[in-house]
């Protein structure tokens, strides 16, 4: 692959487009295939050559992608992506012109994730230098891969083996990744209808799923809605190949604060298996109560939760903390008119800085607004005074 | 050539590549050469000036003083400023003349900060924001045809920033023809945007102060918050930031008692940031109330409450009235049934300004929008 000359290339794209070979077809497209590296197909105009041998659009697609292996060589990737726009494009003319035919889609699979690898290294490009705002490159990537997603979602007249609709999800998750990088995940939402209304949505693969479920779970996260989130993380979580240990972990950091906050808290044994000890004292500091362990766990291991994006959802977990220490007066004072100042003073004990009785009570009222303590306050009194049956619901039984 | 086989590029490459590279950097030169560099040494250019004056399309500030009763009243040059104008087809603006370099606008903006913004006897202060926001949006439009960016650039947008977000606190309720507060929001968020991006590529001396201030006055967005926990270690720990982190916190973890203390600490133009806030947080504070303390025998003391949400007692007894919480003589009853929210009997934002008030004290306005407040 890495010899072979030009003439002999094309012969054997030729040969895949008319024998409908898509998983060859692609890998000659892919920049995960050897054959990029090749210099003898590196020409200054691959165009002649290409209309040679191939008809319109693939002539257009090839010679494009060859230009970007020129301009992959030279770690040229604004031009590279430039060109692979070239690639997309030609290549969704040919996609379309395919009637009730499905075999190309491992070649659009190859196509458009270069696409995406190719905005990416570009934007990185360009802000090495100071030119180019972030998220330009990668949102033109995503309106490209939003055509290529509808010609799949509207291809109605094939039977269902051969129906360009099974690319959907794999299009769906590339866009997700892409949302998400440039944090507009408002635009999630349309493509999460798409595949909910969808009669395929658990007949494509298990990998394909695993992903989608992983990002519709941190959008659900990102929405407050906890259970939803935990409900897809899971599934994500379980249903990840055993070798996956990475993407095991990965999926894992977003699942754990969301289980915190449903009230279930991780071994130890689990944190050690994959690596992710930072939640260890953060787990211990909410089970007990411990504000003062809290607030130094997220301050020593800030900067891995911020750069995961989970430092927010942790601040969630102070609610839940305070809960459990207001539990724990509770239960030490054995009384159900339990004086305002008892719940003051074990926040000094936590160190908490400026708190005075006016935030204590702005807490329990919240947490009696939560349906996490069931009372009411009397300021006359300055008591909390608590049901007398169950006053602190077990977390699990809220949202 | 020969230095490219000195590299030792491959053989094909080296007939080709080297070529395709030189042919590239000339182009990029090209493109440089055609960014327009501004000529016009005035606030605005005479072509323009002598157009609307023939055309009768001066503002009254413009105007020279004694010709404003005329029918066609002659323009002052001295007070003449170029007037934003939209893009069209076939409009060129691209003409070196008509366009000012950075330091003319920095003068233009200083002229319209000092001499208008800050004007004590021109009124009303909703025509003198009209017009400065027009200029200063043209200023913006002369510094994008440029390509401009470096320190005039971060002054104009810092000046502009403090304007607009003492705008949208003085004219807070005014009648949407005279103040649209959603047009100020937008261009606002604008330059906000673009004065993080240029705070992101070098350092400059207000970086603090406009870190808090976005975070503030962008309350509650997850995007601002992740942006200002990314923030380089000195900017992140200055004093306006972690202010406004904690206000943040405070909003997050919806203790709105903690919130409003806080704000107590805000200086002026971070109070103005926050206001458009303080509306919900007043609310949600309430809302909490009426079910933590839910009881038949509540007692809640009005000036305790007044106290706890910054403001006077008959307007913490008004705002209790429109939420439908009772009030009996000194006190409040809560009661969480009664809680109730209806838009269209909503009490003014603008009786609610004890806080920002308070702040204001003695500065001028051009003080405030320098940043010397």
């Amino acid at each position: 692959m890495a010899h072979i000359t030009i003439n002999q290339y094309l012969q054997q794209v030729l040969e895949a487009i008319d024998t409908r070979d898509g998983v060859f077809c692609a890998e000659l497209l892919s920049f995960k295939h050897p054959h990029v590296a090749n210099p003898r197909l590196q020409l200054s105009s691959p165009e002649d050559k290409c209309q040679q041998v191939l008809e319109p659009p693939y002539d257009e697609m090839v010679a494009a992608h060859l230009r970007c292996t020129y301009a992959v060589s030279n770690h040229d990737f604004v031009e590279a992506y430039k060109y692979q726009t070239v690639v997309v494009q030609s290549f969704l003319k040919a996609f379309q012109a395919h009637k009730e035919e499905n075999w190309a889609l491992p070649v659009m699979f190859a196509v458009t994730l270069d696409l995406r690898i190719f905005a990416n290294n570009a934007e990185q490009q360009l802000q090495k230098k100071g030119k180019g705002k972030v998220g330009d490159m990668l949102e033109k990537a995503a309106e490209q891969l939003m055509s290529c997603f509808r010609v799949c979602a509207s291809d109605n007249r094939a039977g269902i083996d051969d129906s360009k609709k099974w690319g959907m999800l794999f299009l769906i998750n590339q866009l997700f990744k892409i949302y998400f990088k440039i944090n507009k995940l408002h635009l999630c939402k349309p493509l999460i209808r798409a595949i909910d209304s969808s009669n395929l949505k658990d007949d494509y693969s298990m990998a394909q799923r695993v992903t989608y479920k992983y990002y519709v779970g941190r959008k659900a996260m990102f929405d407050s809605n906890f259970k939803l989130a935990e409900e897809y993380l899971s599934f994500s979580f379980q249903h990840s190949h055993r070798s996956c240990q990475r993407n095991k972990r990965l999926i894992l950091i977003y699942l754990l604060p969301v289980k915190m906050l449903l009230g279930h808290m991780p071994t130890n044994q689990l944190l050690r298996k994959y690596d992710l000890m930072q939640f260890a004292d953060v787990t211990k500091a909410v089970s007990e109560g411990n504000l003062l362990l809290l607030n130094e766990a997220l301050g020593k291991h800030e900067t891995f939760f911020i750069r995961c994006g989970i430092f927010l959802i942790l601040e969630k977990l102070k609610i839940i903390t305070y809960r459990n220490l207001f539990k724990k007066v509770y239960l030490l004072l054995k009384t159900h008119q339990l004086p305002l100042d008892a719940f003051l003073v074990a926040m000094k004990m936590m160190q908490v800085e400026e708190v005075d009785i006016d935030e204590v009570q702005c807490i329990l009222a919240n947490l009696i607004y939560m349906g996490h303590i069931k009372g009411y306050i009397s300021h006359q009194h300055q008591k909390l005074v608590v049901s007398k049956q169950n006053p602190f619901p077990p977390l699990s039984s809220l949202s | 050539m020969r230095s490219s086989a000195a590299r030792g590029a491959r053989p094909l490459a080296r007939k080709t590549g080297g070529r395709k590279r030189e042919e590239h950097r000339e182009a990029q030169v090209k493109a440089e050469d055609v960014v327009p560099r501004g000529t016009c040494t005035s606030m605005c250019p005479i072509s323009e000036t002598r157009q609307r004056e023939a055309q009768n399309r001066l503002h009254r500030f413009e105007m020279l003083a004694g010709t404003e009763r005329e029918r066609l009243p002659r323009a002052d040059t001295t007070r003449v400023v170029k007037e934003y104008s939209r893009p069209a087809a076939g409009k060129d603006a691209t003409r070196a003349s008509d366009l000012r370099p950075p330091d003319v606008l920095l003068k233009t903006v200083y002229y319209l900060v000092d001499e208008i913004a800050a004007c004590p006897t021109l009124k009303p202060w909703t025509e003198v924001y009209s017009f400065v926001f027009d200029r200063l949006r043209s200023v913006r439009q002369d510094m994008v045809i440029q390509r401009i960016s470096g320190p005039e650039c971060v002054s104009v947008l810092e000046r502009t920033v403090r304007f607009l977000l003492y705008g949208s606190y003085r004219l807070c309720g005014q009648p949407l023809r005279l103040y649209d507060p959603h047009i100020n929001n937008t261009h606002l968020q604008e330059c906000i945007s673009w004065l993080l991006e240029c705070y992101s590529k070098g350092q400059h001396k207000h970086q603090n102060e406009f870190q808090a201030l976005n975070l503030l006055y962008n309350l509650g967005s997850p995007h601002a918050i992740q942006h200002t926990l990314e923030l380089p270690h000195g900017v992140q720990h200055s004093a306006p930031v972690q202010l406004a982190l904690a206000v943040s916190s405070a909003y997050m973890e919806r203790n709105p008692v903690r919130l409003l203390r806080l704000a107590q600490r805000l200086d002026f133009l971070q109070a103005c940031a926050l206001h458009r806030h303080l509306h919900s947080c007043r609310k949600d504070l309430l809302l909490l109330y009426s079910h933590g303390h839910s009881s038949r025998n509540c007692r809640f003391p009005i000036q305790k409450l007044a106290d706890l949400l910054t403001l006077e007692c008959s307007v913490a007894a008004q705002l209790c009235q429109t939420h439908g919480i009772q009030l009996n003589g000194d006190y409040v009853v809560f009661c969480k049934s009664s809680f109730s929210e209806n838009p269209s009997k909503q009490l003014e934002c603008a009786v609610m300004h004890k806080l920002e008030n308070d702040k204001q004290e003695d500065f001028s306005i051009g003080n405030i929008i320098h940043g010397i407040a």
